[in-house]
């Protein structure tokens, strides 16, 4: 594998909410290097913080302790993809306005930023959508749109928050392929967390194993396999176990 | 079955009020009552429709009535939303002034009629303020409360894709608040126009609420109960107008129809 520049640093990031009961440490000493193009897979139970450390990643929250270097400075607010587990797509835009919503608020005129929001439209399949409504759209075509809209930030950086938790299995599967694609026709670092496992290891060019409590980095793998991956081969079997082994069950 | 279930639905509303004009005509028959009979109303009604009082035929009392309601309601909608954006999205505002709302929100809007006319006389003016009152209150409140409810996460996601703060409430408070907002609305108009009757029984030359306090001078209470009756269908038409309105200004809240 070619020499890999650092994208992302976390170092040693601790979080501690503050509750009426004392204090509860959720993150400890968790450091995580991401690098650039990658598709990172962040793989933890459910409850384990998961959410937290990618908030914390979004600037949404601040760490108690440890810090987030970005290689190319510090992003501001809407200089990340962000794509959320319920969507949060907004129900009173359309498609094409919730995908435009991050250049718009830029200030980025109408035509331009139009262009640039069809594109990412025709890129996640959503193309003679555009004018649909939330509701009129099924749970997969919705986190499509999360897609985009991520996408559409023109961010190098993707965090997808488990974007197919929401989702059917049937549903899932494809959405898992369609990531893929996607991300091998417009490379992006790529953050991705979920509780899933098989998801983790058809997805991630490296799987980082969250677990404890409070919660830290267990280990490193690397699924050494061609993709598609082949959820039934033997090396995606024996690399299963291996993970299950080493996994907390839920909280 | 769906039929059925369709028929069933369609005749049940007929009955309640079928059974309540029942009622009210074995009580208007008895012995010594006040209460007139749907027929006697009906015909008082028909009456009223082409036969002026205090120069006016009925359509035009309710008109009146309606101006007086329609004028203040603009006034209300504007600076009621914007008091509940206020209050709801800037915590300074509010801390500095929802005191003040919170200690004339309980009165009623009628405990001001004495005040407004002895202030402004009994002219459209005092009205038009008392519904004002009426209908602003219950509009800041549902604007307020709408918008400090929220799913937090809603703004966050507005936030993680640049929104500042005005940007935050254009793009997503507002909007996430127009249901609440057109409760809001609803429950206003029915309250004013339940304020403009009152400020009529109490003071007017035309309109309703002066229909009923003549019917209550000269006994006559077949033209009280044909003006409430008047006001009801008045106040529920208006009701389903804006219903209509939500479905146009949200329509991620409903279904659509195909």
């Amino acid at each position: 594998m070619a020499v890999q520049k650092n994208k992302i640093s976390m170092k040693n990031i601790s979080k501690t909410f503050t509750t009426r009961t004392g204090d509860v440490s959720v993150l400890k000493d968790v450091s995580i290097n991401v690098f650039e193009n990658e598709f990172l897979v962040i793989l933890g139970p459910g409850q384990c913080g998961k959410t937290v450390l990618m908030n914390i990643l979004a600037g949404l929250e601040q760490p108690t302790g440890g810090e987030v270097v970005f290689a190319d400075g510090t992003p501001k607010m809407g200089d990340l993809g962000i794509v959320f587990q319920k969507y949060y797509i907004y129900p009173w835009k359309n498609v094409m306005q919730n995908v435009e919503l991050s250049q718009e608020v830029k200030g980025v005129d109408k035509k331009t930023r139009r262009e640039s929001a069809q594109k990412y439209i025709d890129l996640v399949g959503l193309s003679g959508f555009e004018k649909s409504i939330p509701r009129e759209l099924s749970g997969g075509m919705k986190q499509r749109v999360g897609i985009a809209r991520a996408y559409a930030t023109e961010s190098d950086i993707m965090i997808m928050d488990e974007p197919f938790g929401a989702l059917d299995a049937q549903t899932r599967y494809q959405m898992q392929e369609e990531i893929l694609k996607i991300w091998e026709k417009k490379k992006r670092t790529v953050i991705f967390v979920t509780s899933n496992l098989e998801e983790a290891i058809y997805l991630g060019d490296r799987i980082i194993l969250l677990g404890g409590s409070p919660t830290s980095v267990k280990a490193e793998y690397i699924p050494d396999m061609p993709r598609p991956r082949n959820y039934t081969s033997k090396e995606f079997l024996d690399l299963r176990n291996e993970i299950a082994d080493n996994t907390d069950l839920a909280l | 079955m769906k039929k059925f279930s369709n028929l069933i639905y369609a005749v049940l509303p007929v009955l309640g009020v079928g059974a309540l004009i029942g009622v009210w005509t074995i009580l208007s028959l008895q012995e010594g009552t006040l209460i007139p009979t749907p027929v006697e109303t009906w015909e008082r009604f028909l009456v009223i429709m082409t036969d002026p009082i205090s120069k006016a035929t009925l359509p035009v009392h309710v008109l009146v009535s309606l101006k007086r309601v329609l004028s203040a309601f603009g006034f209300a909608i504007v600076l009621g939303i914007i008091t509940g954006v206020l209050f709801g999205w800037y915590p300074r505002v509010k801390a500095l002034l929802s005191p003040i709302f919170e200690l004339l929100r309980p009165i009623p809007p009628i405990a001001w009629i004495p005040l407004l006319i002895l202030m402004f006389g009994i002219g459209e003016v005092p009205k038009i303020l008392l519904v004002f009152i009426g209908a602003f209150i219950p509009i800041v409140m549902n604007t307020q409360s709408g918008i400090e409810s929220i799913d937090p996460m809603l703004i966050k996601a507005g936030q993680s894709f640049g929104c500042n703060h005005r940007q935050l409430l254009f793009h997503v408070a507002l909007p996430a608040s127009t249901p609440a907002i057109l409760a809001g609305i609803k429950m206003a108009l029915s309250s004013g126009w339940m304020c403009v009757v009152a400020a009529e029984m109490i003071a007017a030359k035309q309109g309703v609420g002066f229909l009923i306090v003549r019917g209550q001078e000269a006994g006559d209470t077949a033209l009280i109960v044909s003006c409430m009756l008047v006001i009801g269908v008045v106040s529920f038409l208006l009701s389903a107008i804006l219903t209509k309105l939500e479905g146009v200004l949200c329509p991620w809240q409903f279904k659509k129809t195909k």
